[in-house]
């Protein structure tokens, strides 16, 4: 062990440097070119939509919580029921910004994919 | 490689490294200012700039293997004679290398994280990937500039190298320091993510939801390593104890600190969207007391048992720190329009208001260790006289704080989110408080019977009414902490079989109510076993109040009885390798029969390159209900007779097991949903049967690499042995010898921070020879206290005084503590009152949409299948 141990450290940092100055190149190539990568456009037009999610799960998982909470005798009758009304309210507010925002993000796929199309003719 | 000059390529990649993470670091702010394109290229630029790192550490490593000693750092912390393990364990051995090792260990976190990214969060992802950039930037240019690794002698390269202290020759170093670094490094990630969400403006839930996982990855490693730690410092550092409160654990002591009460208040803005600037502050002082740590480890301004490798390189950390306290400000400051609460807190019974009162107990806790760890440096520059600071003060002051938080751990469960009625806390409450006060009157009633008085002696740090108040309330500390252990205990206990009970009454079956409980909220639960693993420390802190210690010479074949033990000294032995001489000492633990019980072995090592540090091992016989920890002082080659000193300490294993299970519910927390990992899976929808999920892999990682290091750290904890202190005696006759030697510090120069009653040198044993004859000639011990202050100066004392600007060491945190505690309660009924106000105008804007109801209870149903 003792012996190959040196070796095994020059194989990886052979590896590591190529490796390393290959990503390297190709950030620098990418970095001087003006190309836009669909995919990186794309991406951004979702984060949106993601915290909208985000906040949609977050909602969801609280109403399941107080439900929890209160079979477990955790909340009284009143509390729970005052509470579970907020959370639906919320919840159906951002059901709604959801269904509002898929209307923008369905055209803004629509538009990707006919310059994904076009690039291909 | 071995034909090129190793340290000018060492330097070489180095440089490499910076001039690629500062490329990395512009193309990514570009592509976060509007340049879209950019960010595949940072992307790039990262990953290049991780594997510059790793040929680094490879070209140490070689030249480690090698033993190229025109290396400097090969040179110090090497020598021909090392195994090669140790010789891999030297690369964080000492300064420069550790400073690699944290490069290292970053660029491993950060590798991941920008995998993990991929398709995510692209408005953060570039500001992530600069913050992490800039922090590498850091590393590299104290590298470069004030800790080269690969830095060569001017003159002559010496023949062989100087080796390892040899404290740090064990398997603890192959394993502590990375697991402890792992914690320090992954708040990089977390912090990098709150960095991105202060710069892009994106303040709500997002950030915090990227940040969960790896907040948790990181207070895993960190938990770990502490745990790790403890178990070094009572194997290795051979006082007999786990936690010396030193300047470098507490370093690593108060990110933890923090960052637990960060996981608990971020739960409340992930639920209520509350405590926005809050969150911010604590995650963002969580990371900086990580800098500041390794700043107090590596500048050598406290001085510390850790001092193994210390230099000039804490100018660097305080513009650092500077740099970061300005930009973390700043930024707070032009964003806290956004950071404002969208909720209100609804009822000071509440689990958001008990989550306010923990942030209380761990800041409170923060504060008096950062206060304390300080003070000497502080009454330095303040009044230009040295002052300690000794475990003795820690202990007294930390432990009615720890046991308020424990009762935290039992009382948050019990409360509802929001809002929870008078009546039904009380009937929650009920069951575990009975638990509790039946316990502790068990112990009043029988613990004096089994070896656990409910009250132990009183012993006073002063001799004011500070020191009584205090002494009194350590001697009545085992009867409360029992009693709140098993409040806990029963507290959560009850969670869990009401959360078995609602399921049982859906109609499921009592395994697979537990079961479903478990895996649909492995968050809350696991939580709730992380503070079931806290129950469990505790009881093995609590043993301390019960230690037994008893020193005596024997002769092979004599005997000496402690508690209900007896131990054999049967033969010394000696054994060697190439790198130490080994003479060890058989004994033999005999039963209240005479039966022989187990054996031990402690020893003592001679290293060739260190024979002037010869080191005393320990030898520990652990069991659940205590470990025989037996030292040998000193042995004759001649007449073959040893000095021992055995100690016996109540209840240790449970910190380790608690430590254990800890772990385990941590794991539990963070291991992602299959919802999460099938989202991953799916965004990336690749034509292939395997799918990979980064946020599973990098969760196996981390809980593959927590293992690996937890286990061999208890592995090695039941088996041996070996454990390292300098040699000597130390006798105690009675708790006023015992009192008073606490609070006076060895001065032989050698032995810093170790008081009387714990340092085994020489120069304590004849000082503890001449207090005793002060003492029995009817000298007060205050005035034997003074006039050793008189003769050897203020830092000659454990605890500095109760009066004047010593002072203020309790008085600030104290102060401060009141003063957060009323505001806490003031800012609750404010937030309260105005909570009433917006749920009425919350009620009226109301509407009635029966479809998006509809949906709601299908999405409910779905996750409920899921």
């Amino acid at each position: 062990m003792a012996e190959l141990l040196p070796w095994l450290f020059v194989i990886i940092a052979v590896a590591a440097m190529l490796g390393g100055l290959a990503s390297l190149w190709l950030s620098l190539t990418l970095a001087l070119s003006d190309e836009v990568p669909g995919v990186a456009r794309a991406d951004l037009t979702s984060d949106a939509r993601l915290a909208l999610l985000t906040e949609k799960e977050a909602l969801l998982q609280e109403i399941r919580d107080i439900a929890f909470e209160h079979d477990a005798g955790k909340l009284s009758d009143l509390d729970y029921e005052q509470i579970n009304a907020k959370l639906r309210a919320e919840a159906r507010h951002v059901l709604h910004e959801l269904d509002a925002g898929a209307e923008g993000f369905r055209d803004q796929a629509e538009a990707l994919i006919a310059e994904k199309l076009g690039e291909a003719q | 490689m071995p034909a090129l000059d190793i340290p000018f390529f060492g330097t070489l990649v180095l440089s490499l490294t910076l001039i690629s993470a500062s490329y990395t670091m512009a193309v990514a702010i570009g592509a976060g200012r509007g340049r879209p394109h950019l960010l595949p290229s940072a992307r790039l630029g990262t990953y290049a700039t991780c594997a510059l790192v790793v040929v680094a550490v490879c070209v140490l490593a070689y030249a480690f293997q090698v033993h190229d000693f025109r290396i400097r750092y090969v040179a110090r912390y090497s020598d021909r004679s090392m195994p090669w393990w140790y010789l891999v364990a030297s690369l964080w051995g000492g300064q420069d290398g550790s400073l690699l090792w944290w490069a290292f260990l970053l660029c491993g976190y950060t590798f991941f994280v920008t995998r993990w990214l991929r398709g995510r969060y692209t408005e953060l992802q570039p500001w992530v990937l600069a913050t992490l950039m800039s922090i590498l930037i850091f590393f590299m240019v104290l590298m470069l500039f004030a800790a080269n690794p690969f830095a060569t002698y001017i003159r002559t390269t010496p023949g062989d190298g100087e080796g390892l202290n040899p404290l740090l020759q064990n398997y603890w170093m192959a394993i502590h320091p990375p697991s402890l670094y792992m914690g320090f490094v992954g708040w990089s990630v977390p912090f990098a993510i709150l960095i991105a969400a202060l710069i892009t403006g994106r303040l709500g839930n997002e950030w915090v939801r990227a940040a969960r996982l790896w907040s948790m990855i990181a207070w895993t490693f960190l938990s770990l390593g502490l745990l790790l730690g403890c178990l070094w410092s009572y194997e290795e550092l051979g006082w007999g104890g786990y936690w010396a409160w030193d300047p470098v654990e507490n370093a690593s002591f108060m990110p933890w600190l923090v960052g637990t009460a960060y996981l608990h208040s971020v739960l409340i803005q992930e639920r209520r969207h509350m405590m926005k600037v809050w969150n911010v502050f604590l995650l963002a002082l969580t990371f900086f007391l990580t800098i500041f740590g390794t700043f107090l480890t590596r500048s050598g301004l406290i001085a510390s048992v850790h001092s193994f490798a210390r230099s000039d390189i804490g100018q660097y950390f305080v513009w650092y720190m500077a740099f970061l306290i300005i930009a973390i400000a700043a930024l707070m400051i032009w964003r806290l329009p956004k950071l404002k609460a969208d909720n209100e807190i609804e009822s000071l019974v509440s689990r958001e208001f008990a989550f306010l009162l923990n942030n209380w107990v761990l800041l409170g806790m923060m504060v008096f260790v950062l206060i304390a760890t300080t003070f000497p440096l502080l009454s330095q520059w303040v009044r230009g006289e040295e002052v300690t600071v000794g475990p003795g003060f820690y202990n007294k002051w930390m432990v009615p704080l720890g046991i308020v938080l424990l009762f935290l751990a039992g009382l948050g469960p019990l409360v509802a989110w929001r809002k929870a009625t008078g009546s039904k806390l009380a009937r929650a409450m009920a069951f575990p408080l009975g638990v509790g006060v039946a316990v502790a009157l068990l112990q009043v009633l029988f613990g004096a019977r089994f070896g656990y008085p409910p009250v132990v002696e009183p012993t006073e740090i002063y001799d004011t009414t500070t020191g009584t108040v205090l002494a009194w309330m350590s001697a009545v500390a085992p009867l409360v902490s029992f009693a709140t252990c098993a409040f806990v205990l029963a507290s959560v206990g009850q969670e869990f079989w009401r959360g078995m009970r609602v399921r049982m009454r859906r109609g499921e079956g009592a395994g697979t109510a537990v079961f479903r409980l478990v895996s649909k909220g492995r968050r809350r639960y696991g939580g709730y076993i992380v503070h079931i693993g806290i129950v469990f420390m505790f009881i093995g802190f609590t043993g301390a109040a019960y230690d037994v210690e008893q020193e005596k010479a024997l002769r092979p074949g004599e005997t000496m009885a402690i508690g209900k033990h007896t131990v054999r000294y049967d033969q010394p032995r000696m054994e060697a390798d190439p790198n130490k001489r080994m003479i060890f000492t058989d004994m033999t633990l005999l039963d209240a029969s005479g039966a022989e019980n187990g054996q031990v072995a402690p020893a003592k090592f001679i290293y060739r390159t260190h024979p002037q540090m010869p080191t005393t091992e320990v030898a520990i016989r652990s069991r659940p209900s205590e470990d025989v920890y037996v030292i040998m002082s000193t042995v004759d080659p001649s007449t073959r007779r040893g000095t021992f000193r055995i100690i016996i300490r109540p209840l240790v294993a449970w910190i380790w097991f608690g430590g254990i299970v800890l772990l385990l519910g941590a794991i539990l927390g963070m291991w992602p949903t299959g919802g999460e990992i099938v989202r991953d899976a799916a965004a990336r929808a690749r034509p292939r049967r395997f799918r990979f999920s980064p946020a599973g892999a990098i969760v196996t990682l981390a809980i593959v690499l927590a293992s690996v290091m937890a286990w061999a750290g208890v592995a090695a904890a039941q088996d041996d042995t070996s454990s390292t202190l300098h040699a000597g005696t130390v006798v105690i006759n009675n708790p006023t010898e015992r009192q008073l030697f606490a609070r006076l510090l060895c001065q032989c120069g050698d032995c810093a921070r170790l008081p009387l009653d714990t340092c085994a040198c020489g120069w304590a044993d004849d000082k503890r020879v001449e207090v005793r004859e002060l003492l029995s000639s009817g000298v007060e011990p205050s005035t034997i206290q003074e006039s050793y202050r008189v003769q050897y100066g203020a830092k000659a004392l454990a605890i500095p005084s109760d009066k004047g600007l010593d002072r203020a060491l309790w008085a600030v945190p104290v102060g401060a503590m009141i003063l957060a505690i009323g505001m806490v309660v003031l800012i609750g009924r404010r937030w309260q009152r105005r909570s009433v106000e917006a749920h009425a105008e919350a009620s009226v804007r109301t509407n009635d949409e029966l479809e998006y109801d509809s949906r709601l209870d299908e999405e409910l149903e779905r996750m409920e299948d899921a």
